[in-house]
């Protein structure tokens, strides 16, 4: 059976390469999800090592009970004055403080060096350089030594030609400053720590630009000889009270692991998404091939079955050439996942993430994972039709007529098909719409579930849909045309299943496309609800504010009237951590227009309290009046009031004042300044000086309304392509889909082909044939997609209406280019096979047995 | 006719064009085959040439009428009505045009290629064994048709049969052996073939 099964696969070795694709894709997305974050830690578990200094325990601030969850980073601090009990502390060599803040590079055309990515940073230059894994290579200058000298990392200066002697700007929370740049720093031997930009002071000038003057942020020490990490950090926490907290340097490595591979969990998860989708199109395509195979062998099968094989020997030699084409697919799999990785390192450190350098991790793990779900999915996609071929009588080895597959009731396929879909949009709407738990995997699997039932119905509407999308075939191409049609209608269960490997891809596409759009339209019209004002300024670093210093400078500008600013961090409400909002309650209205109870603001300021979303209110049985604990990054807080409540949700869900912010969070950067003109001032002319105020601060935007949408709405189109992008993967691998099965179709009409051809059919008549087929397959299967897209669109948008999703809109333009495009991916995918199927010789094909 | 492997089929499909010549050279009407390129040649067979096989000669999704009408709907031409009737009735398939191949009988199969072969008004029709896989009476009607096509509408055929009966349809037999012209024979009678094979034979 072994060596039939071997046999089978090298007779089909054409079929089986195109099948075997799929199961290619989805394996590499597996390993090179893989293998780039298990080389990203490695590299930088490497890079921590070595740049692991002479420090052995850090003393620094206990973390906030909030974590720091939202992007503008809390930096907290400790008393300077806490060095003095860790001098004295036994055991202790060397310590010395720092402060690090957030500081960005101002390159020499004006522009702001980074912020889109990893963070900007400045650190104190610390004075015993055994603490600190930052040197300076020889000839490229030395550390800070006064005020107004700067140092920067290598990779900042040679990515902007910036040299040791050149004067620089270094934005910070303050107004921007002039400093000489003296030296350039590496780390180890890498230029960059992961693309970070870093600037670096004496002490008092940092601790004066960070707004840290008496302060650390943390404190490094180094242990006498014969004293271990664990055993200083000990000795030093007898001496510290519970705002510091105490940790040994490989304690505060892993953390940054951590933090490192948490950052990157997002790619983790997108890669083993596009992963999970090429499979389950690759189990499409896998399951069709071998039933086709199954079917254009019947007599071959009958015939090991009338000569002694057990219906169970021809199953197991069926899966058996599964698992021989899913182990070589698998091996090929995991390469070009590696190589995917490669790539996908290459296009970081084209986007400035840099990785540090290294060798490449494949671990173990990697190869058995990746193999097991290439196999895995190959055999239980074979596993229906190697049991269809056990069924196969022995007779069928003598009469062609037995061969023939009996037609299943297509009754039974409706029920079991709608009873799918039910289920499957059932687990989708709980998981939507009710807060099960787990409730994202309820809405994956019944996507799943749905696209399952889909594709078991998709059969019973082949023949319509092919006779309706056929339509116009015949009066325009005349026979070729309609025995296009009429061979798609002809195996209604090829047809749809591979058009159902399609509908998947389409249907994600789609999908994306819809919740695309109703993002824009929903932040169109919030903007425009919210937003009445002239000019609204935000900072293009992701990881920090506006400037204080320039929304006073907007401030006392004559052409401008009412400002007011919206902060933004993250805090624990009764126990749960959210985002929260603050506002100055006495000038925000005059803005903004935030819809809240009568008389909310005014309370809000009475009272310093809290506003509170009417359905978080509803939620939790709390009303006006009532008190809620909630926990700031630096301040345990306490119970505070809730003085009204917010009735949209465009401003999240807890509005306090930027009083209470001041104490809760070091991070006095704006989220947001808006401005109106003043009075009698003209637009243009209020626009003029509050560009003219920005121009010194190079990481703020100033936008108009229509500004903020534009740019809102290309943020949002970014995401779109680049989800697109990986989805058309999907796409493609369809399109071989229907490659593989017109291939097939081909090798089974071989007579049929060759007698056309000697009645009178020209090779161009025979290309056209098979191509209309692969269209109608095509739109058929995009058809389909786009149905599926939409309600799946529909279902997400409307169950996060309360999250702010208040439109759903259709894109209407792009769905009809893409079942266009489908129609084009059709006629591509019909190449090869129409290909073929004209150069056949007609000899050949008429004497065929 | 001729023994099995004396290259009965293999003339028929260079005379047809479907085969190319290694020597020597195939007319038909004015036309030298060898010098046709594929485009032209399958032009040639749709308009000068009409076929019949042994099996497999209909498509199995066009019905009966469809594949009688295959060869004028691939060239993009008309019917003509008059003689499609004709042919039909000679055929005996009336009330059979509407039916699938899987629906009709073997023998009813034979007559609609039959019927296809003559309905673009061929120069000439080739048939391999096409009584080959029918019984005598399925077979008969058949040959039938194709001596009243060869009769009444002076249609040529050339025919490869096995069967001295279906060669006693003819007016003229060409005997082959190992590529060659053997023998020929003119007005044969079932008895005559008989004694001529047995001869050759011999
Ligand atoms: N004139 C020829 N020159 C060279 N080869 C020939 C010639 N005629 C026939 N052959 C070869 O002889 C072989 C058998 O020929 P063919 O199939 O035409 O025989 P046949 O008479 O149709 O037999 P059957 O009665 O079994 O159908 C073929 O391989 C063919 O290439
Ligand atoms: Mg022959």
């Amino acid at each position: 059976m072994l060596r039939a099964a071997i046999k089978g696969v090298f007779a089909n070795k054409m079929r089986l390469s195109l099948t075997a694709f799929a199961i290619v894709i989805g394996v590499a997305f597996v390993a090179a999800s893989f293998v780039f974050t298990d080389t990203i830690s490695a590299r930088f578990d490497a890079l921590l090592d070595t740049s692991a200094t002479g420090v052995d325990v850090y003393v620094r601030p206990a973390p906030p009970e909030t974590g720091d969850t939202f992007q503008n980073a809390e930096f907290g601090s400790i008393p300077e004055d806490t060095i003095d009990s860790v001098l004295t502390t036994p055991g202790v060599r060397i310590a010395e403080g720092g402060v690090v803040g957030f500081a960005q590079i101002v390159n020499k055309e004006g522009e702001a060096v980074g912020g889109q990515g990893p963070p900007t940073l400045g650190y104190s230059w610390s004075i015993d350089r055994s603490l600190s894994p930052v040197t300076i290579r020889d000839g490229n200058g030395r550390g800070p030594e006064i005020a107004g000298e700067v140092v920067i990392d290598a990779n900042s200066a040679n990515g902007n030609n910036l040299s040791v002697g050149d004067t620089i700007t270094v934005l910070t929370i303050g107004a921007p400053e002039e400093f000489l740049l003296v030296g350039i720093a590496s780390f180890g031997e890498s230029d960059s720590l992961a693309g970070a930009t870093l600037a670096m002071f004496t002490l008092d000038e940092a601790q004066r630009l960070f707004g840290l003057e008496g302060r650390f942020s943390a404190i490094s020490v180094a242990a006498e000889s014969g004293v271990t990490p664990e055993e200083l950090a000990a000795n030093i926490s007898t001496t510290t009270n519970g705002d510091i907290e105490v940790v040994t340097a490989e304690e505060s490595n892993d953390e940054q692991l951590e933090a490192i591979s948490e950052g990157l969990g997002f790619l983790n998860i997108a890669l083993l998404a596009f992963a999970a989708v090429a499979v389950f199109v690759g189990a499409f395509i896998i399951s069709n091939t071998f039933r086709i195979i199954v079917a254009q062998r019947t007599k071959e099968l009958a015939l090991l079955r009338a000569i002694g094989a057990t219906g169970r020997q021809v199953t197991w030699m069926v899966v058996i050439e599964a698992l021989i084409v899913g182990f070589v697919a698998s091996v090929i799999g995991i390469g070009v996942g590696v190589l995917l990785a490669i790539g996908l390192g290459a296009a970081m450190n084209a986007f400035g993430l840099n990785m540090p350098e290294g060798p490449l991790t494949l671990l173990p793990r990697t190869v058995i994972v990746g193999m097991a779900v290439g196999l895995i999915v190959t055999v239980v996609s074979a596993l229906l039709p190697a049991r269809k071929a056990a069924r196969i009588p022995p007779v069928a080895a003598m009469n062609e007529e037995l061969a023939r597959p009996k037609r299943r009731s297509l009754h039974v396929r409706a029920v079991v098909g709608s009873i799918t879909v039910g289920l499957g949009i059932a687990a989708l709407l709980v998981g939507l719409f009710t807060s099960v738990n787990g409730g994202i995997w309820f809405v994956a699997i019944g996507a799943l579930v749905f696209f399952l039932g889909v594709s078991i119905i998709a059969p019973l509407a082949a023949g319509p849909v092919a006779t309706v999308l056929g339509w116009p075939l015949p009066r325009m191409f005349g026979v070729a045309g309609q025995l296009a049609q009429d061979n798609t209608r002809r195996q209604p269960r090829r047809t749809a299943s591979t058009a159902s490997a399609l509908m998947i891809g389409v249907a994600l596409v789609v999908f994306v496309a819809v919740f695309g759009a109703s993002i824009k339209s929903s932040i169109s019209s919030s903007v425009t609800d919210t937003f009445p004002g002239d000019f609204s300024v935000q900072s293009t670093n992701f990881a920090v504010g506006v400037s204080p210093t320039f929304t006073e400078e907007v401030r006392s500008l004559s052409e401008i009237g009412n400002v007011s600013t919206l902060k933004i961090g993250s805090a624990v409400v009764e126990g749960s951590n959210t985002t929260i909002v603050a506002v100055d309650p006495e000038t925000i209205t005059t803005v903004t227009s935030i819809d809240v109870s009568a008389g909310a603001f005014e309370s809000l300021a009475e009272t310093d309290g809290v506003l509170v979303l009417e359905s978080v209110m509803n939620e939790n049985g709390w009303s006006v009046g009532d008190s809620i604990v909630i926990v700031y990054p630096q301040d345990p807080g306490g119970p505070i009031e809730i003085a009204g409540t917010i009735t949209s949700t465009n401003f999240g869900d807890f509005i306090i004042t930027q009083s209470s912010y001041a104490v809760g969070f070091s991070n006095s950067t704006d989220y947001y300044v808006f401005a109106n003109s003043a009075d009698g001032v003209a637009i243009v002319d209020a626009r003029a000086a509050i560009d003219g105020v920005a121009a010194d601060y190079p990481n703020v935007k100033v936008q108009n309304k229509s500004e903020l949408i534009a740019d809102a709405e290309a943020q949002i189109d970014q995401m779109l392509v680049l989800f697109t992008g990986l989805l058309f993967l999907a796409i493609i691998i369809a399109v071989l889909g229907i490659t593989n099965t017109l291939a097939l179709a081909i090798i089974e009409r071989t007579r049929e082909i060759g007698l056309l051809r000697a009645v009178g059919m020209v090779q161009r008549q025979v290309r056209r044939m098979i191509r209309w087929e692969a269209v109608i397959i095509a739109l058929f299967g995009a058809v389909m997609g786009v149905g599926v897209g939409l309600f799946l669109g529909w279902a997400v948008v409307r169950a996060l209406a309360d999250e702010g999703l208040g439109s759903f809109a259709v894109p209407m333009g792009q769905i009809v280019i893409l079942v266009l495009l489908a129609g084009v991916a059709g006629v591509i995918a019909a190449i090869y096979p129409s290909w073929k199927a004209s150069r056949l010789n007609i000899l050949d094909a008429i004497a065929y047995e | 006719m001729g023994p099995s492997g004396s290259g009965k089929s293999t003339l028929l499909h260079t005379l047809a064009g479907l085969d190319t010549l290694t020597e020597g050279s195939v007319y038909i009407g004015e036309t030298e085959l060898g010098s046709l390129k594929d485009r032209d040649l399958t032009i040639l067979r749709r308009e000068e040439v009409g076929f019949i096989f042994q099996t497999f000669n209909l498509i199995p999704t066009l019905n009966a009428q469809e594949n009688i009408l295959l060869p004028l709907s691939i060239a993009g031409v008309k019917p003509d009505q008059e003689w499609y009737g004709k042919v039909v009735d000679a055929v005996g398939l009336s009330d059979r045009l509407d039916h699938r191949p899987s629906e009709l009988s073997g023998g009813q199969q034979q007559r609609v290629a039959a019927a296809r072969a003559l309905v673009s008004k061929p120069a000439i029709v080739f048939a391999d064994e096409p009584s080959g896989n029918l019984d005598s009476v399925a077979s008969g009607e058949l040959l039938d048709f194709m001596r009243t096509a060869v009769r009444e509408f002076d249609q040529t055929i050339v025919m490869v049969t096995h069967d001295p009966i279906a060669a006693s349809y003819s007016d003229r037999i060409i005997f082959l052996d190992d590529g060659d012209i053997v023998d020929e024979m003119t007005d044969p009678t079932p008895d005559s073939i008989l004694e001529q094979m047995k001869h050759l034979g011999a």
